[in-house]
């Protein structure tokens, strides 16, 4: 009899018709090389079987009960309002800064006379105030958007702008330097330096107030990103 | 579906067919970490095999009232088998092994050359599983597909038929041409068989 060799595997899984399985059993009462083939294949399909479980890095089951379908559109929203607010940042720090800057040309001689002793100045403790604003006389209000009707270095709603934002740069913890130490009009003119100048000064209106698109730029940049995450466990 | 009785299982599907997420979620985190194996073995690379698996349940969820005849756990394989398999196919840059060689009968049956290990023996050791996963990825894909129904997942033959939409003939076919390919690679790493 021909060996059955391709009977073989369905055999040892039981899918062979009655008829073909006796077949194949009476072959293997008298052919050892096919009992061999039947033991490595059944020994082959256990080996498979014994393969160790890979575990998924993830849930792989969609959250289908606490995922309302407006979750998605929420993430964009907020993706979108977190640039949008990222952009606001840096043009409400931009315009509070350049309205003055064109405004005051004049004064950039004094500014620059003043410059050397602001600079010595500038690594005193911030916690003089009043040393940092007689030392800073025209540009540094330039942040502020007062600076505007009180541009000069005479001019005395100048130096109480520069009191409170030496003043109120303490708190803030990094503005307190960069405000009494801009000595160079053109210094200001990098939107990063616009923007730490700025942060310390008084504003006149709220929505100029980059700390409040910064910090709605944070909040929906958290937020977008917390519902990406919900989101890609489902679906 | 292992370890629920089946009147478990089908109070389950017969909610999750009603609207009932939790109870889909049920149903498909018992399945989770199979068709995960699964689809890995079959793609062979992690994240796209949770994309996959991820895939195929919503998939399943949002078709899940077209579901019937089929158990639902091979359902659920048929589902995630086809993301594989179909994902393997668009992976026109990677040369792949052809999905479904030709059906010739020439299967060989390497001998041991020298005396080995008793392939019987072997399951604990990772050297051989090792092997056995090189040798299971080295075939095309569609044996691989069926050899894992079979020998890892214990699915009858009917039901491979079913999920891998061909003739029963063709699995058995599959299904010995691989598991066959796969005794020569041990084989050929010095094994022997354990004597009939």
């Amino acid at each position: 009899m021909q060996h059955p060799h391709a009977e073989l595997s369905a055999y040892i899984d039981g899918a062979l018709d009655p008829a073909a399985q006796a077949t194949v059993d009476g072959h293997l009462v008298t052919c050892a090389l096919c009992r061999a083939h039947v033991a490595q294949l059944r020994a082959t399909a256990a080996l498979v079987h014994a393969l160790p479980d890979p575990v998924p890095s993830r849930r792989l089951v969609p959250r289908l009960a606490t995922a309302p379908s407006w979750l998605a559109p929420l993430r964009t929203l907020m993706t979108l309002a977190s640039g949008a607010a990222v952009f606001l940042f840096l043009a409400s720090a931009l315009a509070t800064n350049i309205t003055p800057l064109a405004t005051s040309g004049a004064p950039a001689t004094t500014a620059r006379e003043a410059s050397g002793d602001t600079a010595a100045k500038v690594q005193a403790p911030v916690a003089q105030p009043a040393g940092v604003a007689t030392a800073t006389p025209a540009p540094v209000p330039a942040a502020s958007p007062n600076a505007a009707f009180a541009v000069g270095p005479t001019s005395s709603p100048v130096a109480d702008n520069v009191v409170r934002g030496a003043a109120t740069a303490q708190p803030g913890g990094r503005g307190d330097t960069a405000t009494g130490a801009s000595p160079a009009p053109g210094a200001a003119v990098n939107p990063q330096d616009a923007a730490w100048s700025t942060l310390s000064v008084p504003q006149r209106s709220p929505l100029l107030n980059p700390w409040l698109w910064l910090a709605l730029a944070i909040l929906c940049g958290v937020a977008a990103i917390a519902l990406n995450r919900r989101l890609r466990g489902s679906v | 579906m292992s370890g629920a009785p089946d009147s478990e299982i089908q109070l389950l599907i017969e909610r999750a067919r009603g609207g009932d997420t939790r109870a889909f979620e049920d149903l498909a985190r018992r399945e989770e970490r199979a068709l995960y194996r699964h689809a890995l073995r079959i793609v062979g690379t992690t994240s796209d095999a949770e994309d996959i698996v991820q895939d195929a349940l919503f998939s399943a969820w949002r078709s899940i009232a077209s579901f019937q005849g089929l158990s639902f756990r091979a359902w659920l394989f048929r589902i995630a088998t086809n993301r594989a398999l179909d994902q393997l196919r668009s992976r026109k840059r990677r040369p792949e092994l052809p999905l479904d060689p030709p059906d010739d009968d020439d299967v060989t049956w390497a001998e041991p050359v020298a005396p080995g290990p008793d392939l019987t023996q072997l399951a604990g050791d990772r050297e051989a599983l090792a092997a056995v996963e090189t040798a299971l990825a080295s075939l095309p894909a569609e044996q691989r597909t069926a050899l894992l129904l079979r020998d890892v997942e214990g699915f009858p033959y009917e039901e491979i038929a079913v999920i891998t939409s061909v003739e029963i003939g063709t699995v058995k076919s599959r299904i010995h041409r691989g598991r066959l390919a796969v005794r020569n690679v041990l084989i050929a790493r010095g094994w022997r068989g354990p004597d009939g």
